[in-house]
């Protein structure tokens, strides 16, 4: 089924793959030409800054995935000496990428799924820092419990707390109508400033900085390098997690709710779904999610939170769940793609000298091409066929 | 043709934006590389982010040692930086702030050939049974290879608290902090003793508003980049009746100094750096600034390593050294001139001290 | 005899669909020219290219023998063209004077509204072509019948001479439709030439000088109504031969299943539509629900069905009342319903077409074991369906969307249909539909009645009520006016009812 596709062929032919993998194609050609246009317009305002843009990528790549030669160089070293010393320098950066999308994944996945429900989910940055200072609390306050204990249970705290977080919003929609965008940005200001002060009271290490003590080993992600190498088990929950969300969204009867409550709330009432319930549930389980990219963060990287924990993590999971197209395989690939960027970023820094907000232009290139497909389609002469459309929000009216 | 059009558009918006970032430091001759990672502040925080820098560019340009930045956008990127400059061979590294205390001490242990310098910070800085080195602090030894950059800026706050105390008008000056920490509390506990020292010197009974050093409390936003916060705060001394505040808070003074250009009702103390240089929109209520000079510190820190002859310890900036002073303070009269003159000669030389 | 307007050629292509084909069609100097075809044969499309809202891909508009461009509904005002909507294009909280003033707004010393110099022009216009109405009135506070004259006004205020009536009767009673025809007279007499779009057979045969048949985009033909009769138009618009009278035997009702007392029911902008309303559907019969639109029938069924709650008043299904009044609890007690707006909330549009087939089931076994969906089972259901129920689709993986309005309303017939049913509650079942449609959903209707279900049906085309009905209930202002046998209601005696005349009133003349 190639060029051979032209409209006059009677639709009665094709088969559901047929049409299935179309469809996929089609979902996929968009967001890959919005990344290459972003990445290739982000060279030129590489070159307006008087930097080479192909010495820039140059090292965007190899600070992303690593030098080839280095890996080779270090397997050989590994073969004849037993010596991992190089192996483990030459896979630092791929590694390291993989690191940062962790939090990307969960934090993708959780607008994701307010999405696929028709919410905008604007508080996953609330909801990271909450879900973050529950892992740590519950990481460096209960003492003298095995790791087999310990651990899920820093991790149950913090997406319970990102939960709490997420649902408050939700019930204000379902009980009173007040719009969650709203909701979930107030939400975030609390969440920020309710870190600050736990920061310099209630959860402050002794000494006088204004960070959290470091959780117990037993509440750490086991990582799976030795130092300086951060990439660790969360990277691994974060894709059981893309899973479980697409099970649950695609293959259960909660899931077709709320995809029908997304879709269209007034045939979603009309079979018969409570959809106030459904306001309250997801908003819950992107709450969790979100919170489940702090607690990733926490648990896996960092061990302690201070003030400017993240990194605008539960801001750029909108971008990656536009550009994922609301579907947990879409999010991962976004997330693994933002990874790198970022990853990639700071030797693009140092080595080209272009400041990391190049890292941010290109990103925010590639979110206006999938936001307006349209100018997509139009540069590169794409018609536009009838696919199904992801409702992401609904008005204020709503 | 329209779609060129359509580029052409993004190109001038994407060239400035990149215009409004600015670039990166340029390569320079000479074998040393000094490297600089800041904290969130980001290169540009018209702070100590961006005075630790200054002191690379003079060295750059002075001793044609090669420097570059690297900025850190969440806590997770100190560890990425330093590890980025320690796989490029770079010579000295400069860390700046105390958030960077734990990752600096680490890799400096693990690097024992590299030099590090970290601005607001010195080992050891592990003390009791609460510690867990490596972890919750840095080292519990003096580390040979990492200097570290802090400052009697109490002996500047002394100045700026017996000028603020000179100035005012309805006997009442006010500060206020970010958090309550060392280097942050340094400021005030030194702007409390010097409006105390005038006090005691002229017989006049000017109130200090928002720090006690006696309860070791005062106010303080709990964050470093809420502006909104330097405004209300600005407003509720004001309120209070207090004409002069000195905002310890990074950019969060911002809002204090556009509230007092607004109103008219108060002046404000910079800090860190002369804030009638950095932020010259809002000279005319600038009263002073309570200067730490980083950037002196850094270059110096470079020349020993140009030299051959960094050594690990602490450098302490003082009065008597240069490393803290306080800018030139406007309107001020030709008494108070020689006053501060004095004061700052006997803090030099200890026959005066901040207590 | 000049031609006022002519249409050459008219091309307009949208993604994937070609929705006018080389269209010809010529306006007689003050004639009536019938547009005729079914929904989505292009009718609205060339209308939109004529009153400027789309630009044609390829052919020409001539006015008066000059070829004109048309960018925008202004332009078309310019040349003399005026549109009445299907939707009024109204706002209900102005009145008349300043509804026709909207967007041209003539001012006392460039400042001040001159209201009185448009009421006084609306005066005029009104006594010259017998359209009566008080030019000070609120438009929330007028019937629709009088509301179109407004929007006829509105027209003729900006001078045109050519007026296209997009199916001007969808939303009137009989009797309003015999004032609307008088007006349409007396527009003509005095110069004006109209374009009359419908697909109601008899209307065009009524006042129709000149027809012209659409079917799929393109011209099927002219035809002179003197040789017309509605079998042949059918039969033009269709493409093939149709059946337009419903087959059915007598009904045998037995007990009732469905009954409802005294329901009172508040709309979603609080306004109470419907006022103590009662009546009873039996098993193996169908009641129909005459009435104009907006007279509560919607409201009504939104509450039989739980989508609005009851303010008062009591359903009973088998006997047994009905207390929580929510969807679910309803659609398990084994009541179907084919929504009126099925688009809203028949259909998921986005969603495959398989699951619309279990949209109310999905929970429930078979399609559902724990929280877990059976997607093998599902697949196979939505096959079976499809194929009883004659579904043209390429595949049941589709979507919703991309089927036509006819196939749509099969998929909700089909889901409804599936599950075991006592009591169907069918809204505006055929509207929008192709005749084709039309013969089938009315033949599974009746189908469904001669199993022993309880059939409600809510219409505001008294044609339909009238083929489907054993009873016929006439609702108006949220009441019911009158219950009538089929058999021997007459439409005079149904339009008089619609009107909000009482039943013993029209028995007496």
């Amino acid at each position: 089924m190639k060029k051979t596709d032209t409209p006059s062929q009677p639709p009665e032919t094709r088969t559901a793959r047929e049409n299935q993998r179309d469809s996929i194609w089609q979902a996929l050609l968009v967001p890959v030409l919005a990344v290459v246009t972003g990445l290739l317009l982000g060279g030129v305002v590489i070159l307006a800054s008087g930097a080479n843009p192909l010495e820039a990528y140059g090292a965007l790549f190899t600070g992303s995935f690593g030098k080839p030669a280095n890996l080779i160089a270090g397997l050989g070293i590994l073969f004849s000496t037993g010596e991992n010393a190089a192996l483990i320098k030459a896979i630092y950066p791929f590694t390291e990428s993989l690191v940062i999308a962790t939090p990307y994944i969960f934090a993708g996945l959780s607008v994701a799924i307010g999405f696929r429900c028709g919410l905008f989910n604007i508080g996953a940055e609330g909801q990271f820092f909450i879900g973050a200072l529950c892992s740590a609390f519950v990481g460096y306050s209960l003492k003298g419990l095995p790791m087999i204990v310990h651990l899920p249970l820093a991790i149950m705290g913090g997406a319970l707390g990102g939960a709490l977080w997420g649902m408050i919003p939700g019930y204000l929609k379902a009980r009173f109508g007040a719009h969650e965008v709203v909701n979930t940005i107030m939400m975030n200001w609390i969440a920020f400033r309710l870190s600050d002060w736990l920061l310099s009271g209630p959860m402050k290490a002794s000494g006088f900085r204004p960070v959290t003590p470091n959780v117990l080993a037993t509440a750490e992600l086991p990582r799976f390098f030795s130092a300086p190498l951060r990439f660790n088990l969360g990277f691994f929950i974060a894709l059981l997690a893309a899973y479980l969300v697409y099970w649950f969204l695609f293959k259960t009867t909660l899931g077709f709710e709320i995809r029908a409550v997304g879709a269209n709330p007034d045939a979603a009432k009309y079979a018969g779904m409570n959809i106030i319930r459904n306001f309250v549930l997801v908003m819950a389980l992107a709450g969790a999610l979100a919170g489940l990219a702090g607690t990733a963060q926490v648990l896996g990287v960092d061990h302690w939170v201070g003030q400017g924990f993240s990194a605008g993590y539960g801001f750029d999971a909108i971008a990656i769940a536009l550009l994922g197209k609301s579907h947990p395989a879409g999010v991962v690939m976004a997330a693994l793609l933002f990874g790198f960027l970022r990853g990639g970023a700071t030797n693009m820094q140092s080595m080209a000298g272009i400041p990391i907000d190049i890292i941010s232009i290109i990103q925010g290139l590639v979110i206006v091409f999938i936001a307006a497909p349209g100018i997509i389609r139009w540069i590169y002469r794409i018609r536009a066929i009838k696919t199904e459309t992801t409702v992401l929000t609904r008005g204020w009216g709503s | 043709m329209k779609k060129i059009y359509f580029v052409s558009a993004l190109l001038i918006i994407a060239s400035m934006v990149l215009a409004a970032c600015g670039g990166s430091a340029a390569p320079a001759a000479g074998g040393i590389k000094v490297g600089q990672v800041t904290d969130l502040g980001g290169i540009d925080d018209k702070s100590f982010n961006a005075t630790a820098y200054a002191g690379i560019e003079q060295a750059v340009a002075e001793l044609g040692v090669e420097g570059k930045y690297l900025e850190s956008t969440q806590q997770a990127d100190y560890n990425k930086n330093i590890q980025q400059f320690l796989d490029e061979d770079t010579d000295l590294i400069v860390t700046v702030g105390f958030l960077l205390g734990v990752d600096t001490a680490v890799a400096a242990k693990a690097n024992p050939g590299t030099n590090f310098a970290i601005v607001d910070y010195a080992y050891p800085d592990c003390f009791g049974t609460d510690f867990v080195e490596g972890q919750t602090c840095g080292s519990a030894t003096e580390l040979s290879n990492v200097l570290g950059l802090v400052f009697a800026i109490d002996q500047a706050g002394f100045l700026a608290g017996y000028a603020a105390a000179a100035s005012t008008e309805t006997g009442k000056v006010a500060t206020f902090g970010g958090i309550n920490i060392p280097p942050v509390a340094a400021f005030m506990i030194g702007y409390e003793a010097g409006v105390n020292y005038y006090n005691a010197q002229k017989g006049t009974s000017v109130e200090v508003l928002g720090w006690d050093t006696a309860a070791n409390a005062g106010s303080f936003t709990g964050n470093f980049d809420s502006l909104d916060d330097g405004r209300s705060f600005a407003e509720s001394f004001v309120q209070e009746g207090a004409d002069i505040v000195m905002p310890v808070a990074g950019p969060v003074g911002l809002g204090s100094a556009a509230y007092c250009q607004e109103t008219g009702s108060c002046k404000i103390i910079g800090v860190d750096t002369d804030w009638t240089v950095s932020s010259p929109e809002y000279t005319d209520i600038i009263l002073t600034s309570v200067l730490k000079n980083m950037n002196v510190a850094v270059y110096d820190a470079i020349k020993a390593q140009v030299d051959g002859t960094f050594a690990g310890g602490v450098y302490v900036g003082t009065i008597a050294n240069g490393g803290v002073g306080l800018a030139d303070v406007a309107g001020a009269s030709a008494e108070l001139k020689a006053e501060l003159e004095a004061i700052r000669e006997a803090l030099g030389n200890g026959s005066l001290t901040v207590q | 005899m000049t031609n006022v307007l002519e249409l050459k050629g008219i091309t307009k292509r949208f993604p994937g669909v070609l929705a006018n084909d080389k269209i010809d069609i010529t306006l007689r100097e003050g004639k009536i020219l019938a547009l005729l075809g079914e929904n989505g044969a292009g009718k609205t499309t060339l209308m939109n290219i004529l009153y400027g809202l789309y630009k044609p891909d390829e052919g020409s508009i001539s006015v008066r023998g000059q070829e004109v461009d048309i960018h925008s509904p202004n332009d078309a005002i310019l040349q003399g063209i005026g549109m009445v909507h299907q939707h009024f294009m109204l706002v209900p909280v102005m009145t008349v004077t300043e509804n026709v003033m909207l967007g041209i707004e003539p001012t006392k010393n460039g400042i001040f509204l001159d209201k009185e110099k448009v009421a006084n022009r609306i005066r005029e216009i009104s006594d010259q072509y017998g359209l009566e109405v008080d030019p000070n009135a609120y438009i929330k506070d007028l019937p629709v019948g009088i509301q179109q004259r407004v929007e006829i006004i509105k027209v003729l205020y900006r001078q045109a001479n050519i007026l296209i009536l997009d199916e001007p009767t969808a939303v009137l009673t009989p009797q309003e439709v015999e004032g609307l025809f008088k007006i349409i007279d007396t527009l003509i007499k005095s110069g004006k030439s109209i374009i009359f779009i419908t697909h109601k057979l008899k209307e065009v045969l009524a006042v129709a000088d000149d027809i012209t048949v659409l079917r799929l985009g393109k011209v099927v033909g002219s035809i002179d109504p003197k040789e017309a009769t509605s079998k042949k138009l059918a039969v033009m618009m269709v493409g093939r031969d149709v059946n337009l009278v419903v087959d059915k035997k007598p009904a045998s009702p037995a007990e009732p299943v469905l009954v409802v007392e005294n329901l009172y029911v508040r709309d979603e902008r609080q306004n109470l539509t419907v006022q103590g309303v009662s009546f009873d559907v039996r098993k193996g019969e169908v009641l129909g629900i005459a009435g104009v639109q907006g007279n509560g029938q919607t409201e009504l069924v939104y509450a039989l069905t739980g989508l609005l709650p009851l303010e008062e008043g009591t359903i009973r299904l088998l006997n047994e009342p009905i207390l929580r009044t929510t969807p679910r609890n309803i659609l398990e007690r084994g009541v179907a319903h084919i929504p009126e707006d099925r688009q809203r909330h028949g259909l998921i549009l986005s969603f495959p077409i398989h699951d619309n087939l279990m949209l109310c089931t999905y929970y429930k076994k078979p399609f559902a074991n724990g929280v877990s969906l059976q997607e093998k089972i599902i697949y196979s259901n939505a096959e079976d369906l499809v194929e009883q129920f004659d579904v043209r689709t390429p595949n049941i993986y589709v979507n919703a969307g991309t089927l036509s309005g006819g196939n749509q309303q099969k998929v909700i017939v089909a889901r409804e249909f599936s599950r075991p049913i006592e009591v169907l509650i069918a809204s505006q079942p055929t509207r929008g539909l192709d005749v084709g449609s039309i013969e089938y959903i009315h033949k599974q209707i009746i189908k469904k009645r001669d199993e022993g279900t309880g059939v409600l049906v809510v219409s505001s085309e008294l044609d339909e009520i009238l083929s489907l009905s054993d009873r016929i209930a006439v609702m108006y202002k949220g009441q019911i006016m009158g219950i009538l046998e089929a058999k021997t209601a007459t439409k005079e005696q149904l339009g008089l009812l619609m009107a909000g005349v009482h039943l013993a009133e029209t028995t007496q003349s």
